[in-house]
């Protein structure tokens, strides 16, 4: 487990333990029964004219797995859903980068992949909000937009002939992210869904769950004012004005938080789960610096094996 | 000296000649690495993390756009041995096995599948107690595997030699010093193809094929023994994933 | 299989490092004993169900009581590995005698590996000492022992160390002293190999009662080990192996590497307590003292020389370099300046068992009781040793041996125990074996294993041989042999056609003794470990198993027989044109005698093809000869004798020197021909793993006793080379018929023995061969009575690509070690032969006193030593009553001439004399031969 390398006293291990294990038995049979590893055999049934998906190899006439994880089977299609692995892009994924470097018309991006993707000049909104064609101007100007490290939300335009990545961001909703943390965590943990922008009411802050593993926890924008503040002849009046609560920064430390220990302990992270866990931490009085203390993370071990009992117990009632 | 005693039969360690040292393989141990993976076989402790597929830092190395590029470095720590002495980075010992490791791992990476990337893979030797190499491609086996990178097959390795007249398997410091003759077999166990052989001594071709036999026979063993390591972590990552 | 708890050990080494290791405990070490269910079926079981009890013995048991645990009395022993451990270590001869009882099947010896078993290994304590630590161990082990079979066998743990002892009892252990087990055996006799404990309890005083004067210190204490070796590593001690002067016991030299030459020790009490072979410490003494060396002999009785064979060699010539010392005068400190140490601490200990009798003693009253003896070993190195027993009357006029145990700074001879009696004084089965056992001699028949080796007897020539493409059909070829007389194991044939260019293709086949011998098989292992025969008058020792020796490697006449051969194509000037190496198969057409070939040539009447093959061979081995002699190589000569045999009694009818005909030079010349030739060959192939013979050229100090003789009868020498050397013996003539004979005779006891050697261990120039002033020289002609010349067979038909190398020459330290123990088993096989021929002479003439002629070779203060040269013997004569030194002889070193001042009777060196020979026995069953001046 990546990162969870934390000093436990006795019964803390013993209860992290016992937790672990609850967890094991809750998964459903099939999913320890399908799970692969290099070089494993995929049984298939031959006649079926089966597709080799994904992590798969033909070998000797044997389906041969290529990669650690979990054979996925569709229709005739037959794969392996890798686990721990780079991002894996799909078109239409929404995603978060930082800007690494600023090429002729183009922003390249880190985003967990295996090559930097590229976010070109033309397809993103100018700040102007107008359609039209980029001139030289625009593109001396490109430092105005994003320089170096900036952190970007963006979406999956596709691969380009030579192979490249390519992003997109020509929504209101894509552009710089500002005033919030930027957590990383393995891409598998992240679920595709409609939503990926969440706007927490209560909290005054937006959680984007990048499809790429980045997720950002920021003071919540409203859209349109973004493109305001930028502008060059408020900057002295805005810094004072645009002050961030000092409430809506425990709120985002919290939430970053917990969502640093809902993926060292390998859980899926949805908005529910990454909620409850701030929720829990707050009503339980968890400073929060200590959430990344030992005790936290076993009482969130324990109540996520709880969640899951339950709903187990729940499904098989309705059954 | 008696590297096999002739009454008892065992080695110095108290193994029998064709007895491994006990494996320990465990992955995930770098919060920063891609893949990870700390491998030991007896007292030989070594470490191997993963970086990538990621943009190739330096485009003068890529020979080949279409394949990603695997590097790899590997380092004696300094206080892996008994004394504790400065080593100097690159020197000629590092720099072969570095270049062993990388092309033994080459074999098995399916590099067509990263094309535009580069694969680093770093190992280092936290404790030296004989059998450093094979412990390397060991744990960068298992580390590739924890990174998800697709591998054609395990690749493993174990060394054998031959002394006092018996095979033995696995040697350690000791018996490694000895100056007999020392085989580094590396092997793609599920397609039985050797990838790595190494032997700077003179051994007569019957005696070789009977040391190369059971140094395949240990990297068998090892196989089975990653295979485990990597199927309980995926398992396990499964079922917590929920 | 692997047990999973792993134990860590940290030892210290030399800088202060921290080296950790792994040791893994093991559940798959099992018990051995015959009846237990609990352990695997399939494991090796030895110890007897119907044992009265399951002995563990402790490591002191095992060091010190080991001819105990040899006799067939002491069974069902269990032996701890970490007990062998501590043997190996501090007693390897030892430990390889334990070895040899635990793979003998026969004995119910098992080995269990207590430090590899998770439930007896022992972690060290904090403060315990590795011998406390060891101790516990093996009361660890008895205990699992105890509880793992169960309460219906009794183990019992043998130790003489009381503590040990108490502490096992109080564990619940049965535990009895050695002593008190044999007791309880009650087979009284056993007792006598007890070896009573020298830690300073009852035993010793006892001892010392004998004689109460002698109870001071009589040598300086050891220095201790750290000492020791911090001396060493200044400077102030030299290390190395000490060797006791053959000849005179009081004498001894240390070869060191520190000072690159051999320390000289003089006299018991600087010796120290050291034996022949131990490693030692050496302190030099102060140069001044370095020439007082004739005061420490005339501190101990000086012993009397006896009558020997003539020596063949250096090596065989007392050492004598006290006389080269006293003849000084001007011209001394060249030779003077050995230096002269005294040891002040021994390394490592060469204790062994030593063949010999009990000094002649009064039988004491009461004769029942334990009685103390002196014994005097047969090897004049050993000093006396002082026994105890309970059966002194039995022993008094055996040979028996003994071994030592101990020697104590108050005692002025060390203690040792009865190992075993051989037979009676003077019988000549009983003399003969224990000059076999004095050289280490093994006659053991042949085991199992070896003789299965051995190919299917009867056997003859299969088509599977005829057919294999290295190996040529030579049956067509009139191939014959020559040996001595009654020789049953003829490996050498010759053969010799006139071809039609009017050269000669000569071949010399040699028996091809490693088609049956396997390398690694147990009959080459054998074969390896006992490196020659042994000839013996009257008896012969084979290397080889009998099957081999006398009928399939022997190449017999009219019959079909392997052969390796080395065919030249010769000129009639006998210039070798080519030469080929062949395995072949030869049919012999006759085995003829010395005698036969010579009388065959002679007879002029005679001139069929096989006779004439003889003249041709004859002719061109006279042209070899006469080159080699060009070139330099020395004829020596010896004086070896022959016995004719009652074929009754085996006692010797009548003794003659051996005669040496032109058809033994003619044999000899091919075989040295044949010999350089395969040497050159496998030096060509294989530089660094050939096995080669060599002769290193004399010193000038060898020489030097020779050039003093020759010099006193105005005889020059030229010694500075072999050539040179060769000549001058060539030229020394006089009107006396048998005086060239006589130089060279004195010429070749200078000369030291050849020895083999690995071509890798050494560079080209020391591969010389001096006597035969050949460059390179080997063994290859005689394969089934030396093992050297199977090896060089091996390599010949590796380099011939028949065969592959076996593994072994590629290890060179090895290598090495075969050359070595071929030295020490040639060497010995030499010593035992003329230690037999000097039994039988002495057997000889026990009923015939003989008047003969004898020639004075050395001459001393008292008396001269002659040499018979009938007989081949050699002994002291005295002109003085014994004990008194000299007196009113006077010695002239320089002409080599005892006067008597105011007569004119004086005797100089190669004077001859009559003498009178006749067996005496000064002590009742001790004869000796007797030289008296007529």
């Amino acid at each position: 487990m990546k990162g969870l390398h934390l000093s436990l006293n006795q019964t803390q291990r013993v209860r992290l333990d016992t937790a672990l294990q609850e967890l094991q038995s809750l998964a459903p049979a099939a999913a320890s029964a399908a799970a692969v590893t290099v070089a494993d055999t995929i049984p298939v049934n031959q006649e079926d004219n089966i597709l080799k998906g994904h992590g798969t190899v033909d070998q000797d006439g044997e389906v041969v797995a290529t990669l650690c994880g979990v054979v996925e089977r569709v229709n005739k299609l037959v794969y392996v859903r890798t686990l721990q692995a780079r991002y894996k892009p799909e078109v239409g994924d929404i995603i978060v980068g930082r800007v690494i470097e600023i090429a002729p018309k183009r922003w390249r991006l880190e985003i967990n992949f295996s090559q930097d993707a590229v976010l070109m000049l033309s397809s993103m909104n100018l700040p102007d909000g107008i359609q039209r064609r980029r001139t030289a101007v625009d593109e001396l100007n490109m430092r105005g937009i994003f320089v170096e490290n900036d952190v970007i939300c963006a979406e999956v335009r596709g691969f380009q002939h030579d192979g490249s990545l390519h992003l997109q961001a020509r929504s209101e909703k894509y552009g710089k992210l500002e005033r919030g943390q930027l957590l990383t965590v393995p891409p598998y943990l992240v679920k595709r869904k409609k939503q990926h922008f969440h706007h927490l009411m209560q909290y005054n802050v937006d959680l984007i769950l990048g499809c790429n593993g980045f997720i950002w926890v920021g003071e919540h924008v409203v859209v349109g004012e973004k493109t305001k503040t930028t502008g060059d002849q408020q900057k002295s009046s805005t810094e004072a004005e645009n002050f961030t609560p000092l409430e809506t920064r425990k709120h985002i430390c919290r939430l970053a938080n917990a969502v640093r220990v809902l993926s060292a302990l390998g859980f899926t992270l949805t908005v529910e789960l990454i909620i409850e866990t701030a929720e829990a931490s707050a009503s339980s009085n968890v400073e929060i610096n200590d959430m990344l203390g030992a005790e936290f993370y076993v009482q969130t071990a324990e109540r996520e094996a709880k969640r899951r009992a339950d709903l187990l117990r729940k499904k098989n009632g309705a059954r | 000296m008696e590297y096999v005693n002739p009454l008892t039969g065992f080695r110095v360690d108290g193994r029998r000649p064709n007895e491994m040292r006990q494996l320990k393989g465990e992955v995930g141990v770098v919060a920063r690495a891609d893949g990870s993976a700390l491998f030991e076989m007896g007292n030989t402790r070594v470490i191997a993390a993963v970086y990538g597929p990621r943009e190739i830092q330096n485009r003068g190395q890529q020979v080949n756009s279409n394949e990603a590029l695997v590097r790899c470095e590997y380092r004696m720590a300094e206080f892996s041995t008994g004394d504790r002495r400065r080593k100097p980075k690159g020197d000629r010992r590092s720099t072969e096995i570095s270049l062993v490791i990388r092309q033994t791992m080459e074999a098995s990476i399916l590099t067509h599948l990263m094309p535009r990337s580069q694969i680093d893979i770093f190992v280092q030797v936290l404790q030296a107690d004989g059998g450093t190499r094979s412990a390397c491609i060991n744990a960068a086996t298992l580390a590739l595997a924890d990174a998800g990178i697709p591998m054609r097959d395990i690749v493993t390795s174990c060394s054998a030699g031959y002394l006092c007249s018996t095979p033995l398997l696995d040697l350690n410091y000791i018996e490694d010093s000895a100056g007999g003759p020392d085989v580094t077999v590396g092997i793609l166990t599920k397609m039985d193809k050797v990838t790595l052989l190494q032997m700077d001594a003179k051994l007569p071709m019957d005696t070789f094929e009977n040391v190369m036999e059971l140094a395949i026979e240990g990297c068998k063993a090892i196989a089975t023994y990653i295979r485990e390591v990597l199927l309980e972590n995926t398992k396990r990552l499964e079922c917590q994933r929920g | 299989m692997l047990q999973s708890k792993s134990f860590v050990k940290k030892t210290k080494q030399g800088r202060i490092q921290k080296v950790v290791r792994e040791h893994y405990l093991r559940d798959d070490v099992y018990c051995g004993f015959v009846p237990c269910s609990a352990c695997d079926a399939a494991a090796e079981r030895k110890l007897d169900a119907a044992a009265a009890a399951i002995l563990v013995v402790d490591t002191n048991v095992v060091l010190h009581q080991i001819d105990l645990l040899e006799n067939p009395a002491i069974e069902d022993v269990v032996l701890l590995s970490v007990v062998l451990d501590e043997v190996k270590n501090k007693n390897l001869a030892v430990f390889n005698r334990i070895k040899a009882l635990c793979t003998n099947k026969a004995r119910r010896f098992y080995v269990f590996a207590n430090e590899q078993h998770r439930d007896t290994y022992v972690k060290d304590m904090v403060g315990e000492s590795s011998n406390d630590r060891n101790d516990r161990a093996i009361r660890v082990a008895a205990c699992w022992y105890q509880s793992h079979l169960g309460e219906s066998t009794k183990v019992l743990l043998i130790t003489n160390d009381r503590d040990n002892k108490r502490k096992a009892i109080e564990e619940g252990l049965n535990a009895e002293t050695v002593e008190s087990y044999v007791r309880s055996l009650a087979q009284p006799g056993l007792l006598d190999l007890v070896v009573v404990p020298t830690s300073g309890d009852v035993t010793m005083e006892d001892a010392e009662d004998h004689r109460p004067s002698k109870k001071k210190v009589i040598y300086n204490e050891h220095k201790p080990m750290s000492e020791v070796t911090s001396g060493l590593r200044c400077g102030i001690y030299h290390q190395g192996k000490l060797r006791v002067n053959r000849y005179n016991p009081f004498e001894a030299y240390v070869g060191s590497e520190s000072i690159g030459d051999e320390i000289v020790i003089h006299g018991r009490s600087n010796m120290n307590r050291a034996f022949d072979g131990d490693i030692v410490a050496v302190e030099l003494l102060p140069q001044d003292q370095w020439h007082e060396s004739k005061s420490f002999i005339a501190d101990d009785d000086e012993e009397e020389e006896d009558v020997h064979l003539a020596p063949n060699s250096a090596d065989d010539a007392p050492r004598n370099t006290s006389s080269t010392q006293s003849t000084v005068g001007s011209s001394a400190p060249s030779v003077s300046s050995r230096p002269i140490g005294r040891v002040v601490g021994i390394i490592k200990r060469n204790w062994n068992s030593y063949c010999g009798s009990l000094e002649p003693m009064p039988m004491p009253a009461g004769s029942r009781g334990v009685a103390h003896a002196l014994f005097v070993s047969k090897d004049r190195r050993i000093p006396k040793i002082r026994i105890q027993t309970r059966q002194l009357e039995n022993l008094v006029n055996k040979r028996i041996i003994v071994a030592v145990d101990s020697w104590d700074v108050l005692s002025r001879y060390p203690s040792g125990h009865y190992v075993r009696t051989i037979g009676d004084i003077g019988d000549k089965e009983t003399e003969t074996e224990v000059v076999l056992i004095e050289n280490d001699i093994n006659t053991r028949p042949f085991s199992t294993q070896v003789l299965a080796c051995l190919p299917p007897l009867p056997w003859t020539l299969s088509l599977e041989d005829l057919s294999n493409p290295n190996r040529q059909d030579l049956r067509h070829v009139r191939v014959f042999s020559v040996d001595p007389p009654g020789c049953r194991d003829i490996d050498d044939a010759l053969h010799c056609t006139l071809l039609p260019n009017g050269n000669f293709e000569v071949g010399v086949h040699i028996a091809d003794v490693t088609n049956f011998v396997h390398p690694g098989t147990p009959l080459d292992e054998e074969a390896a470990q006992r490196g020659t025969s042994v000839y013996l008058v009257g008896q012969r020792i084979d290397m080889l198993p009998k099957p081999l020796t006398e009928d399939v490697c022997s190449l017999r006449a009219d019959v079909e027989r392997l052969a390796f051969s080395v065919i030249w194509e010769m000129t009639p000037d006998a210039d070798i044109i080519s030469t080929r190496y062949t395995k072949s198969v030869i049919k012999s057409c006759a085995a003829m005698s010395y005698v036969e070939a010579q009388a065959r040539m002679d007879d002029s009447r005679l001139v069929d093809p096989l006779t004439v093959d003889l003249r041709n061979l004859n002719s061109l081995a006279k042209i070899m000869r006469q080159r080699r002699c060009e070139r330099g190589a020395l004829t020596l000569a010896s004086a070896e004798v022959k016995f004719e045999i009652d074929s009754e009694t085996h006692d010797p009818l009548d003794i003659g020197m051996y005669q040496i005909r032109e058809a033994n030079q003619m044999i000899e010349e091919f075989m040295l021909a044949a010999n350089i030739s395969v040497a050159e060959k496998i030096l060509k192939y294989f530089p660094l793993c050939s096995l080669l013979r060599r002769h290193p050229s004399p010193t000038k100090e060898m020489l030097e006793p020779l050039l003093r003789t020759a010099s006193s009868v105005g005889l020059n020498l030229d010694v500075s080379s072999s050539k040179a050397l060769a000549e001058s013996l060539d030229n020394a003539k006089s009107n006396d018929p048998y005086f060239n004979k006589l130089i060279r005779i004195l010429a070749t006891r200078c000369m030291t023995q050849a020895v083999y050697f690995c071509s890798g261990d050494l560079t080209f120039s020391e591969y010389y061969h001096y006597g035969l002033a050949a460059s390179l020289y080997t063994h290859f002609t005689s394969p089934i009575r030396r093992y050297a010349d199977v090896v060089v067979h091996r390599l010949l038909a590796a380099a011939l690509d028949i065969a592959k190398l076996p593994p072994i020459f590629q290890d060179g330290p090895q290598l090495t070690g075969i050359a070595d123990n071929l030295n020490y088993r040639h060497r010995n096989a030499q010593m035992a032969s003329r230690a037999s021929v000097e039994l039988h002479t002495l057997i000889y003439f026990r009923t015939r006193p003989t008047d003969t002629e004898a020639r004075i070779v050395k001459v001393k203060a008292n008396g001269f030593i002659v040499f018979v040269p009938k007989f081949g013997i050699e002994g002291p004569i005295y002109l003085t009553p014994r004990g008194d030194k000299g007196g009113d002889w006077v010695v002239d070193e320089v002409h080599q001439r005892v006067t008597k001042p105011g007569t004119n009777i004086s005797y100089a060196v190669l004077q001859t004399v009559r003498i009178h020979m006749e067996v005496v026995e000064p002590q009742p069953h001790r004869p000796k031969l007797q030289l008296t001046l007529i």
